[in-house]
């Protein structure tokens, strides 16, 4: 039955507004435009939109992990008073399938089930909590299948197939130097990483609004707008020109915006009813609706002389890649490049497997593939440092790799690469105070309030660990992105408007374009549009690419639009171009003023749109070897804990860390990411941890996925240096993830140093820290007592 | 959709079984899976679909080999879509309106 008619049968949305800033120049403190309202709560997130009349999409989910689906009977749900709609795969106009790098993904599933919390159906009502009891409405048979949740056992022969060719996505082979490679002293480890979630607190969201004329607007809180777009119009079998996407308030994204959520679904259901079609995920439904980090087992060996040279580096990484392919080919080179870590080491066997199971999918996560490596990496330098007596630090800095050095996967590591500098840097901070344990406020001990102990048993720990990772789109990856700057006067002023695809995911990109502008254009008012698909690609904000990749653009807009403006003056006035400058609203030569640009410009605009790609790079070749990646960023951590070593409870005393940024664009915005990244690698060390039994999700909620909060963060000492890459605009490097990458290893060395335990797992469990075991039982408790194993509505897993 | 890895190639069959075959009906199909997962390039693209993703080469080599299973077995047609990731209709210049 359909409800009544509400609205008009071509709903149309306004644009959101670009708010004028006032931003400081490149380098300078600048207050974000999107950071007052978004303390006020007057921010407008995906999750907030709302049109007259709009109807609510709900997701049913397959409850088992590995499944075949026999039947799906909707007729009960399609019978309800205020369903509008419910689809099946039968219902996807177009391909049926999508993925970012291999499209392997149902947009519905039609046969088969490969993770728990699959879609198989959707449905739209005049009320979400109706289209919540029509998805109980419809009826699934499955036949279920024996889940396949481990990595290992999948790559074996005798594993069933998830997919038509198998398990094994991936595999990069790294051969570098000489196989045969002895050494005085050898080390080994095996190390685990578990599934962290990029845990964003907005979850997934976007209201889809048809046109009228076949083609949809997409509101939706996303990484990337031209690949959402391009896979949508794909699956609606529509010309990319009929689906046009505008950003919404994102809250946060960290990779896990980075693939298709709703984005088709709301969609189909918005053309298929003619009318906007909200969806919002709620905390349980988002864990199931994006990627995840991949979980990794690895196997290390390190062979070095007795002088403390690195001879040799083999790994064998294998990545559990869930379900479906997601950017997990990338990950897997990722991984493969960095597993030799930031060092100089002459010969390298590596191999990295992405292998396919029945766990959720995993994808882009801060770090992509190179947190795995490092925790692995880092283990390995302070066991090898500790073999041949050496201080872990200065072992690091005897081996670290300098500018031109060659890589394990070949290629020449371009300047800056100051990772001994930073190393140093790191160890030379003051040390934090160590008060007497017995006595302390209980609010500076590991345990806090809930007051477990006094001091007794409390030993504190130093660890260090340094990382490298690639900044910006590798492996022969056109990246590049568009950038639209229009100059012209408003109510007598001059205005710089600003137009990318590029999402603010929160971490201050739209402040930093106003920036570029205000310093390329010497105007004080910039006004940054809505990011959409009005404009070519800006990429994904990801790879801590968008300062470099749109920074680059907006920057070389903004010039083109000087140039434009300068030649008007030579025109106009007959003054040198070289010798112009732009200050304070007016156009000056040598000090004097020429012209102001409201008496030049009048009514008249300047625009001019760029793209800008950065160097090519290349795939790697058969024995992984190439200039894969394009610029690199280093990070070195120094962790102090205290552990209470009869509890296995710790408090994080203090993170000290030194990093190469190139340029300090905004240093607030600087501090803000290092300190985030920071707690991403806190969370991951210590109690960031998807739980999974038997394909299952156990703890699907932020009660039991432990998150680090403010009373976990300590101080976070920082030394930034500024050294400038030539290529890069204002010589910047990207800084969103080195923050992640290695202080995880750091806290678990200080971990070992307070402990004495191996730790060869992440999250480090309380039960590892007073040596009950190395890993979590392969049987956990179940958390809670709401039952998470069970997806569906929550009233149905408590009768259960 | 390019991602970071994007396949350089793909094609993607759907096969539609003979009615008029002896053989049961999606046997076709079975076969077409069968000779497309034994190329390493495979994957399901809707209940009759196969994808086939990888270097233009091997995709096409692939794609006829797996043609060939599909009518060997009975198949009445087999369609195709065939995508260059360089050609593809991606990254445009922006809609205007």
């Amino acid at each position: 039955m359909r409800g009544m008619e509400t609205v008009p049968k071509i709903p149309t949305r306004e644009r959101p507004a670009a708010p004028v800033q006032r931003p400081g120049k490149v380098g300078e403190d600048s207050v974000r435009v999107d950071g007052v309202p978004k303390v006020r709560g007057e921010f407008e997130y995906s999750s907030d939109l709302r049109m007259d009349g709009m109807l609510w999409g709900a997701t049913l989910r397959s409850p088992h992990p590995h499944a075949n689906i026999r039947s799906i009977d909707t007729s009960a749900a399609e019978a309800m008073p205020g369903v509008y709609a419910v689809l099946t795969h039968e219902d996807v106009p177009g391909r049926k399938v999508y993925g970012m790098e291999i499209p392997d993904q149902p947009v519905l599933a039609w046969e088969k089930i490969r993770y728990q919390g699959e879609p198989v159906a959707i449905v739209a009502a005049d009320h979400p909590e109706t289209a919540r009891l029509a998805l109980g409405k419809i009826h699934v048979e499955y036949e279920v299948l024996e889940p396949l949740a481990d990595a290992e056992k999948a790559m074996k022969s005798d594993a069933p197939k998830l997919h038509l060719s198998g398990n094994v996505l991936r595999h990069v082979k790294i051969k570098h130097g000489d196989p045969e490679a002895t050494a005085d002293v050898v080390v080994t480890g095996e190390y685990e990483v578990g599934m962290q979630d990029q845990a964003f607190l907005g979850p997934e969201s976007g209201l889809a609004v048809p046109d009228g004329e076949g083609g949809i607007d997409l509101h939706i809180s996303t990484q990337w707008l031209h690949v959402d777009r391009d896979q949508v119009a794909e699956s609606l079998d529509l010309p990319p020109s009929s689906v046009r996407l505008t950003l919404s308030g994102v809250g946060g994204a960290f990779g896990g915006r980075e693939d298709l959520s709703m984005q088709i679904h709301s969609c189909m259901l918005a053309l298929h009813t003619e009318r906007p079609v909200k969806m919002v995920y709620n905390r349980e439904e988002s864990f199931y609706g994006h990627v995840h980090r991949h979980p990794a087992k690895m196997r290390f060996e390190h062979g070095a002389t007795k002088d403390g040279e690195l001879v040799y580096v083999r790994a064998r990484m294998v990545l559990d890649g869930g379900a479906y392919a997601s950017s997990s080919m990338a990950v897997c080179l990722n991984a493969a490049t960095f597993a030799g870590g930031p060092y100089k080491v002459p010969n390298a066997e590596i191999d990295s497997y992405l292998v396919y199971t029945n766990n959720p999918p995993c994808g882009a996560m801060r770090g992509f593939g190179a947190v795995q490596a490092c925790f692995a990496h880092e283990s390995q330098m302070d066991k090898l440092a500790a073999e041949l007596g050496l201080d872990p630090v200065e072992f690091r800095i005897q081996n670290a790799i300098e500018a031109g050095d060659t890589l394990p996967f070949g290629q020449k590591l371009p300047a800056p690469a100051p990772v001994a500098e930073i190393l140093r840097r790191a160890k030379a901070m003051p040390m934090p105070e160590e008060k007497e344990v017995m006595g302390r406020d209980v609010r500076e001990l590991p345990g806090g309030v809930s007051n477990v102990t006094h001091g007794e048993g409390v030993k504190r720990g130093v660890g260090y660990a340094v990382g490298i990772k690639n900044i910006g789109f590798s492996g022969g990856f056109d990246d590049y992105s568009t950038a639209r700057v229009t100059l012209s006067i408003e109510d007598g002023e001059p205005l710089v408007r600003v137009h990318t695809a590029a999402a603010e995911v929160g971490q201050g990109l739209v402040t930093l374009q106003a920036q570029i502008a205000h310093t390329e254009l010497g105007v004080e008012s910039v006004a940054v549009l809505p990011a959409d698909t009005r404009i070519g690609s800006a990429g994904s904000t990801s790879a801590s690419r968008q300062s470099y990749v749109t920074g680059g653009a907006v920057k070389a807009a903004c010039e083109a639009v000087r140039e434009r403006l300068f030649e008007r003056v030579r025109d106009e006035f007959g003054e040198d171009p070289n010798k112009l400058s732009i200050q304070d609203g007016n156009v000056v030569s040598g000090g004097s003023m020429i012209v102001s640009l409201d008496e030049l410009l009048g009514s008249d605009e300047i625009e001019e749109t760029v793209e800008y790609h950065h160097r090519e790079t290349y795939p790697p070749d058969e024995n992984g070897q190439g200039d894969v990646h394009l610029q690199y960023a280093f990070a070195a951590h120094r962790a102090v804990v205290e552990v209470d070593t009869e509890l296995g409870l710790v408090r994080v005393v203090e993170i000290s860390t030194a990093q190469d940024v190139g340029k300090v664009m905004n240093p607030q915005a600087l501090e803000g990411q290092i300190e985030g990244g920071v707690a991403q690698g806190l969370g991951l060390a210590l109690m960031e941890e998807i739980q999974m039994k038997d394909g299952k999700i156990l703890n699907a909620s932020f009660t039991d996925y432990l998150l680090p909060t403010i009373l976990d963060m300590p101080p976070v000492k920082m030394e930034i240096l500024e050294l400038a890459d030539p290529e890069a605009p204002y010589g910047l490097k990207g800084v969103g993830e080195p923050p992640t990458i290695s202080s995880t290893p750091a806290i678990v060395a200080a971990l070992r140093d307070a402990t004495g335990r191996e730790l060869r797992r992440v999250p480090v469990r309380p039960e590892q820290l007073v040596g009950i075991a190395e890993r979590p039982p392969e049987q956990p408790p179940q958390p809670g007592s709401a039952g998470y194993a069970e997806i569906g509505r929550l009233d149905e897993r408590i009768e259960q | 959709m390019p991602g970071y890895e994007r396949a350089a190639f793909t094609v993607e069959l759907t096969v539609t079984p003979s009615e008029s075959e002896k053989k049961p009906p999606k046997e076709s199909l079975e076969a077409a899976k069968e000779m497309a997962g034994a190329s390493g390039l495979a994957h399901e693209a809707g209940p009759d679909s196969i994808l086939l993703a990888g270097e233009r080469r091997e995709v096409l080599e692939a794609a006829m080999k797996t043609i060939e299973a599909a009518l060997d077995a009975g198949a009445r047609e087999v369609t195709l879509k065939v995508e260059a990731e360089g050609d593809a209709l991606r990254f445009g210049d922006g809609d205007e309106r």
